[in-house]
């Protein structure tokens, strides 16, 4: 089920309101909003139901037995089945014909030929990078001391379905979404209004921003070949702001449905196109999972508190393992080494931690020109770090690269269905301007002072969600085949 | 609660009111004018009808269109016969009809401007026709079509030779009294035709369709299948020709021979049908033919098709 289908549009209404008028208890909410969940996942196949169900019985068991074992040698064992587990269905389901296809392709290199008869017919399960590195928080919590395990499967299962983020994030940390679960909430009218808001401005994103653009990358990316560097360039922008208008979209409508159950999850996005460096980017974008790979990956390998060869070590395992967490392709892989090609100067000159802590809000007129020109540049190197991550394979991606930097020409672009290119160009420059003007407060981005404001603001939304309503394009999002 | 859900309910009527407000201002709706049945079972439009035919959400494309008082898109009121001027008929479907474009930009003023002041062309085009209504046009209104000098036949051998018969179309259901009505409110009409509320009717018909689901499977398996084959085409262009008549001195179909297999030219041949083919004229433009956006010919299809007609024309004489 999509958050922008009409099934959604039934669905919710129906959930919401029975669970704040029929269900007085925090048990019996919780095994709605479990139903609920199921149905929501159920809805794509129902036979991977299954998967989720295996691994929520595994997680809820091992949990309990790592924190009731008496040995440290027997708490890791039950936390390595706990790995184990999660690592070998993301694996069998996402990596395995991508690790025997490599396999074969570097023999082949070498000239040797190999039967690949062991690649597996296997649909990728939706959501599973998401779920398993939820489940998977949890036992290293538990291993960790920083969270006890819960009693109730209901809410463990609840914890790991909750279907708002399901499917593609924010990945949530048991130690943050389960005592949510399991504590009463009530039902408090400003966070439902922010709720409403942050759908309406995710369901803007997504529709408005990416799915209007969808056809344009579609084009550029598919006929690249036959496209002047001026077309190329646009479909690397154009990428950028889909793809962020996508993930970022469905995070807002996620944490505003969430909010509508009285659930807080993380924020996933702050604004990240206004970045002033690389570092800054990855504290900005997709959130949740880099502080999950910095904390179950980047400290347990030592982190920035060693010698300097394994800090770059450990920088380069986390990019590219941030990489192929995306999908099981080389272009993912490149486009990680990319990003930690682009961090390394910042770590050498100790700048990775410049902006910490600082909202990016800029108090005068000549604070903004001495910032622009960083948010630029940096925006520009993550816009070709992103045709890694669109082209379908690296030749692509190469070839991309040498058309637009080698054979530079201009020429006009026509949309692919006779679309007047002007309006994306005012629609995108509109966007830009607006989001730097809500940029200190990413959780409540329509909250302004004025009613009357609110309300234009509402309206125009709706309004444009309908002038770029593009009814050909596929409205799944980007991160479902994560 | 209940103030919350107030608030949205209020909140969602202020957005239809501004999205009827945008749709009225910016005329991004797309007027169809009303069609019916006349007592000589010829479908057409309603006389007397102007407006403005607007494609996509964004008014991607937009034709003013006027239907004359005889219910066809034309710049002409009525069909008036005077010496010695010649008078060209231009029978088809939506390409001629051109709803597409300015109705003073129609394929038909581009013959007459080519041919010069003493030609008329008197436009039949209506969306939809196959050659079963167009010949069946010709034969109620034969009156009409006897004072042209020449009728140009558009037809298409993809689509307009699938029935062998002509039967009024199922057309004039869609024009029924919520519809009517539905028409008033510009912005459901807007958001009908830029696909929204497509889903909405999808699932319920789904809803529907389970309840029907026995009476619909057998009228179903009733249903004879039709072979869509050359050869039936072929057959069905002869059975019209011979049932509602065809005056081979007179007509001329406008073709394009690219979609045409090479059986049926070659009975046009035989049979001493006149043709012009405007396909390779078409494939050959260095321009480009169609609008972007819909499917139609554009200025300069149109413009390309018009000097075709207007060498044949000259060419008779």
């Amino acid at each position: 089920m999509l958050f922008n289908s009409l099934d959604f549009f039934v669905f919710l209404p129906i959930v919401y309101l029975a669970y704040w008028i029929f269900f007085r208890e925090t048990k019996q909410k919780n095994v709605w909003l479990l139903v609920a969940s199921y149905l929501f996942y159920g809805w794509w196949d129902y036979r991977f139901l299954s998967l989720i169900l295996i691994s929520t019985l595994v997680d809820f068991i091992v949990g309990r037995a790592i924190y009731y074992s008496g040995s440290q040698q027997k708490k890791r064992l039950y936390l390595g089945i706990s790995i184990g587990f999660n690592i070998g269905i993301l694996v069998f389901f996402k990596y395995f014909n991508f690790f025997v296809d490599s396999f074969v392709a570097s023999f082949a290199f070498f000239g040797f030929q190999l039967e690949s008869s062991w690649m597996l017919k296997v649909i990728l399960p939706v959501g599973i990078s998401f779920y398993t590195f939820q489940t998977l928080s949890y036992s290293l919590d538990i291993y960790r001391r920083n969270l006890e395990p819960t009693n109730s499967l209901i809410s463990f299962a609840t914890f790991v379905a909750f279907f708002p983020q399901l499917v593609a994030g924010p990945i949530e940390r048991a130690s943050r979404l389960l005592p949510q679960i399991v504590n009463p909430r009530k039902f408090l009218y400003k966070q439902q209004i922010e709720g409403l808001r942050l759908m309406l401005w995710g369901l803007f994103k997504k529709v408005a921003i990416a799915d209007a653009l969808a056809p344009i990358v579609d084009d550029i990316f598919l006929n690249h070949a036959s496209y002047p560097s001026s077309t190329l360039v646009l479909g690397a922008l154009f990428f950028g702001f889909q793809i962020y208008g996508d993930f970022s979209g469905y995070s807002d409508i996620a944490i505003g449905t969430a909010k509508l159950f009285g659930i807080e999850l993380m924020s996933n996005f702050k604004f990240p196109y206004f970045s002033r460096n690389i570092a800054e980017f990855w504290r900005r974008w997709h959130i949740s999972l880099s502080t999950w790979f910095r904390d179950y990956l980047y400290i347990p390998l030592g982190g920035s508190k060693i010698r300097r060869i394994f800090v770059v070590r450990n920088i380069f395992v986390i990019f590219l393992v941030s990489g192929l967490w995306h999908g099981a392709n080389w272009t993912y892989v490149v486009w990680g080494l990319f990003h930690a090609i682009l961090f390394l100067p910042l770590f050498y000159l100790k700048s990775n931690r410049r902006y910490l802590g600082t909202s990016n809000v800029l108090k005068s007129f000549s604070n903004l020109l001495s910032e622009a020109p960083r948010m630029i540049c940096t925006f520009s190197l993550v816009t070709l770090g992103w045709i890694f991550f669109r082209s379908e394979t690296l030749s692509d991606a190469f070839c991309y690269f040498e058309r637009l930097l080698l054979h530079f020409s201009w020429d006009s672009y026509l949309h692919p269905r006779g679309y007047r290119m002007i309006d994306y160009y005012i629609l995108l420059t509109c966007f830009v301007l607006f989001e730097y003007g809500i940029r200190k407060d990413e959780r409540n981005p329509l909250g302004f002072k004025y009613r009357f404001l609110r309300l234009v603001c509402y309206l125009c939304l709706l309004l444009l969600i309908i002038l770029f309503y593009d009814d050909g394009v596929d409205r799944s999002f980007i991160y479902f085949q994560f | 609660m209940i103030k919350l859900l107030k608030r949205f309910v209020i909140y969602v009527l202020l957005f239809f009111l501004c999205l009827e407000l945008l749709v009225r201002i910016f005329h991004l709706h797309n007027e169809r004018p009303v069609r019916f049945l006349d007592d000589r079972q010829v479908e057409r439009w309603m006389s007397n009808q102007e407006d403005y035919s607007v494609v996509g959400n964004r008014r991607q494309n937009v034709g003013h269109y006027r239907i004359n008082s005889f219910g066809f898109n034309s710049v002409y009121d009525q069909y008036d016969i005077k010496d010695p001027e010649k008078y060209i008929a231009l029978v088809g479907d939506s390409f001629i009809e051109g709803f597409h474009q300015d109705y003073h930009r129609s394929l038909g003023q581009k013959i007459e401007r080519s041919l010069g002041d003493s030609i008329k062309v008197y436009e039949f085009g209506y969306a939809g026709y196959d050659l079963a209504d167009q010949l069946h046009l010709i034969q109620a209104y034969r009156d009409i079509f006897k004072e042209m000098d020449h009728v140009v036949i558009y037809m298409r051998f993809t689509d307009d030779l699938e029935r062998s018969e002509y039967k009024h179309s199922n057309r004039l259901s869609l024009d029924t009294p919520i519809s009517r009505l539905a028409k008033h409110v510009k912005s459901i009409v807007y958001l009908k035709d830029i696909g929204l509320v497509d889903p909405i009717t999808k699932s319920l018909s789904r809803v529907l369709s389970l309840f029907a689901e026995g009476s619909r499977t057998r009228k179903l398996s009733s249903t004879p299948i039709v072979k869509d084959t050359y050869a039936t085409r072929i057959q069905n262009f002869k059975i019209l020709v011979d049932q509602y008549g065809y005056d081979k001195q007179k007509n001329v179909l406008l073709l394009d021979y690219s979609l045409c297999p090479n059986q049926f030219l070659s009975f046009l041949d035989e049979n001493k049908f006149k043709s012009i083919d405007f396909g390779k004229d078409l494939n050959d433009s260095e321009l480009p033919t169609t609008l972007i956006y819909d499917q139609h010919w554009n200025d300069n299809g149109r413009q390309l098709i018009a000097e075709l007609v207007a060498e044949y024309v000259r060419s008779t004489y």
